[in-house]
């Protein structure tokens, strides 16, 4: 009898262990005025100067003079740190007044001088993100260590400086919105010896500091006292690095994550489950972006323009918008996704006819499996899309036949010019033209880095001129005149489709804003807790 | 100790060694024959090719292999291997609690493994061919059969969703551990009790475990001090084994219950072509195989005196 007991008490034990547990995970998971979510991996350093892919600590730890944001369903450049400014008539000068009584989360007040130092350190240390500080006068030779200071950046109190350009450029508003160009706070960077690694040397003024980073496990925000601007109702962010999509969605049911980023998630799930059990708590999003099919005007078959107008002919991205992105996509038409000042909603979408198509190669000369190329797939790529566009060109006799590469790979071989053909998505840092329009097509170098190696020189030249218009008027039809030679005249670009981004929110969730660019990372204050969920 | 076994055991240190920097050799070489410059997946799409060239040139990519292998070497001797591309801290730093996440996991699921695979094995072959056996001996064909990840999730949705005992994953406390135990131990211990099952069948059917009867020994003594003890022999091999894979990283079960341990370490490293923490990871893992396999071998010295003879 005695060892029945025994043995009862030995089964129990561990089972009420495990009750005590579940209920004090349930009160964790209640605190108040925290926000969990899950990302599948995580990022490499908070340090911009080291990392332009993962925005989250630095959407969320810093301030920019500038930030986009959407205002009445528009992306917006507004004011943030940055308290006004006004730019010379020749377009070189910009004068900043800064924000009064702006503070970082240690106390420290942000001044001119934080600014010059977060800008020149993007150069001093020459890793990535040095595109922008370089229009800045002797940002080459600081980068080159002609020069010690940024010569172009002039202080003329804490709260007052001014920048001048190498040459005027229509964008660099929108330009220093973007992540890349965070204020650090310089004191405590100047003296740390692992910024972007370690959170206590890792300072911003932004709404949250990093109270803990525990890597590839969980990264903790928490709200910064000092922060100018309105308090958040999350007090607390921890995102957890799930890498497994499943178990993120069990999550997400089980109430462990309050929010959750459906894009990995299987697209059967988010159909018939997630769209009609959580309808109203779904987030849209379109990610300010552009899927499009590249192809190589160095190619035998690919640099005839014939063979590329009946390439666009025989894709359906109605059939691909509607079937293969479940309709959670926009087509597009052009260069400028939708979203993007400058976005052109007038250009025509390229007609799908297949017979069309053939009678144009039969005219180039080609007939049946003449045309072949390699479509370059990276590892991490868009197999479906790929199958889709290479089964719908084979309707029209080419062969389009895939190759699988490693992404370093791929990517390498994409800079040297060598890839025939590819599908990528290009997603916008900031909210000009020149983000895509220059990237792609803004010279030699540009288009041979992207695989396209454009031959007109003449077009790529008055892409790169186009920055230097200073009025917007002017600027936008310039880039609409050259977004249409290069979309419909060359076809030097297949635009395909503008993916949407959707969240779920959980249950504790009030409102929730995500980025305006459609990322995965948001600003945590644009998340608004229930009431019962704040205190 | 025996002189044969003081032999024994530097001759099988000898071999370790050669193994591990064969292993260090042969993966330094890979890694670098794969077509690709690692930085060009650190950097992403956004970064022009003389960014990637600067990139290349500050990492040391840029060297001849002979310079980069003897500089691996040198860093290596010191405890210093590299810096990680991707997570950008040092390797040792992101190898050490990676390896005890994995090492609580490899003794949480060897424990599942041993206590089930050993007691429901002896059940079975004491109850042969009753019920019992075939209940024991489907239950461990099940978990031989039924792959990681699928009772990953099964036991997810039981315990996690439906019953809301415990965690979906993550390790906050002791509790995180449970189900990725199951998961990872049951397929072990259904190995070990099948094979504790014939074992047992076999030693119970030799003379003297009729001589340890006749001398009036009960069935429980006769059980566990003469038959398990000696059907223990293989089933030792294959626990040590056992052990030495799991702590080499179990890449599927720390994917999915997302501990942050050795296996998904590597494959994290894999995907971001990341050569300072794969070769570290590699090194770890062989070292840890190595060793397993080492114990093992002094183990059944220990265990039986015929091979400590050399008989």
């Amino acid at each position: 009898m005695r060892r029945r007991t025994f043995v009862k008490a030995m089964l129990a034990a561990p089972l009420c262990g495990l009750l005590a547990q579940g209920c004090s995970s349930l009160t964790d998971r209640a605190k108040r005025g925290r926000l969990t979510t899950a990302a599948s991996s995580d990022m490499t350093t908070m340090d911009m100067a080291h990392n332009e892919s993962v925005y989250w600590a630095q959407l969320n730890i810093f301030d920019r003079l500038f930030e986009t944001r959407m205002v009445d369903d528009k992306a917006t450049v507004i004011n943030s740190l940055c308290a006004n400014y006004s730019r010379s008539d020749d377009g070189l000068t910009y004068d900043f007044a800064l924000r009064e009584g702006v503070r970082f989360s240690n106390g420290d007040p942000l001044t001119s001088s934080d600014v010059r130092y977060s800008f020149s350190r993007l150069l001093t240390e020459a890793a990535v993100n040095t595109d922008i500080p370089l229009q800045i006068r002797g940002g080459k030779a600081l980068m080159e260590k002609q020069a010690a200071e940024l010569e172009g950046f002039r202080i003329t109190d804490d709260t007052h400086f001014s920048i001048v350009l190498n040459a005027p450029n229509g964008g660099f508003i929108a330009q220093l919105s973007s992540a890349a160009m965070s204020i650090v706070n310089e004191r405590v960077t100047r003296e740390a010896t692992n910024f972007g690694m370690d959170p206590a040397e890792t300072i911003g003024s932004g709404p949250y500091y990093v109270a803990e980073w525990v890597p590839n496990d969980h990264f903790t925000l928490r709200y910064n006292e000092h922060y100018w601007g309105d308090e958040p109702t999350v007090k607390e962010s921890v995102q957890r690095i799930i890498p497994d999509a499943s178990t993120r969605d069990l999550m997400f049911r089980n109430g462990e994550i309050d929010l959750i980023d459906l894009s990995n998630i299987d697209t059967l799930i988010v159909q018939r489950s997630y769209k009609t059990e959580h309808a109203d708590q779904i987030v849209y999003n379109q990610q300010v972006g552009m899927t499009y099919l590249a192809l190589n005007e160095t190619n035998e078959f690919l640099k005839d323009v014939r063979v590329r107008k009946a390439i666009c002919m025989a894709i359906d991205v109605d059939d691909i918008v509607n079937n293969l992105m479940s309709g959670d996509a926009i087509r597009q038409n052009g260069i400028i996704p939708t979203g993007i000042w400058g976005h052109n909603e007038n250009l025509g979408a390229a007609p799908f006819d297949p017979d069309g198509a053939r009678a144009l190669l039969a005219e180039a000369g080609y007939h049946d499996g003449d045309v072949s190329f390699e479509l370059a797939l990276s590892g991490d790529g868009p197999k479906l899309l790929y199958e889709a566009i290479s089964n719908q060109l084979s309707k029209i006799g080419v062969d389009a036949h895939i190759r699988v590469y490693d992404k370093a790979a791929w990517l390498d071989k994409r800079r040297s010019g060598q890839i025939e053909a590819f599908l990528a998505t290009w997603f916008m840092d900031y909210n000009d033209p020149a983000n895509i329009m220059d990237v792609f097509f803004g010279g030699s170098k540009q288009v041979k880095n992207r695989s396209i190696c454009y031959p007109d020189t003449d077009v790529m030249a008055r892409i790169s001129d186009a920055k230097s218009i200073l009025d917007d008027e002017e600027r936008r039809e310039e880039y609409r005149r050259l977004e249409r030679k290069l979309v419909v005249e060359d076809r030097a670009w297949i635009p395909l489709y503008e993916q949407a981004r959707l969240f779920c929110r959980g249950e504790r969730v009030e409102r929730f804003t995500p980025f305006w660019a459609g990322y995965g990372d948001f600003y945590v204050k644009d998340v608004v807790l229930r009431k019962e969920a704040q205190t | 100790m025996s002189g044969s076994l003081v032999h024994n055991l530097v001759r099988r240190l000898a071999y370790a060694f050669i193994s591990i920097v064969g292993v260090a050799a042969l993966v330094f070489v890979l890694l670098r024959m794969v077509p690709g410059n690692p930085v060009a997946t650190l950097l992403g799409e956004h970064a022009d090719n003389e960014t990637v060239e600067r990139i290349s040139s500050s990492l040391g990519l840029d060297q001849p292999l002979p310079v980069q292998f003897a500089n691996y070497v040198l860093g290596a001797l010191h405890g210093d291997f590299g810096e990680s591309y991707t997570l950008g801290k040092p390797v040792s730093e992101l190898i050490g609690p990676a390896f005890l996440n994995t090492l609580w996991l490899a003794i949480a699921a060897a424990l599942v493994a041993w206590v089930v695979g050993i007691a429901c094995g002896l059940l079975a072959a004491i109850r042969k061919g009753t019920v019992v056996d075939r209940l024991f001996m489907g239950f461990s064909l099940l978990g031989v059969s039924l792959p990681v990840f699928m009772v990953a999730m099964l036991l997810q949705y039981l315990f996690a969703r439906y019953l809301h005992w415990l965690p979906v994953a993550g390790i906050t406390d002791w509790t995180g551990y449970i189900l990725p135990a199951i998961a990872l131990g049951w397929g072990s211990a259904g190995s070990i009790a099948r094979l504790v099952r014939s074992s047992v069948i076999e030693v119970l059917q030799q003379d003297y475990i009729d001589t340890a009867r006749a001398k009036g020994r009960t069935n429980t003594q006769v059980l566990v001090l003469h038959a398990l003890r000696n059907a223990m022999l293989p089933v030792i091999t294959l626990m040590a084994m056992q052990f030495s894979g799991l702590l080499s990283g179990a890449v599927i079960t720390e994917t999915i219950f997302s501990i942050n341990g050795i296996g998904r370490l590597s494959v994290q490293a894999i995907a971001g072509r990341d050569i300072p923490l794969l070769q570290g990871t590699t090194l770890l893992c062989t070292f840890v195989i190595v060793m397993g396999n080492l114990v093992a071998d002094l183990l059944y010295n220990v265990c039986d005196p015929r091979v400590r003879k050399g008989a």
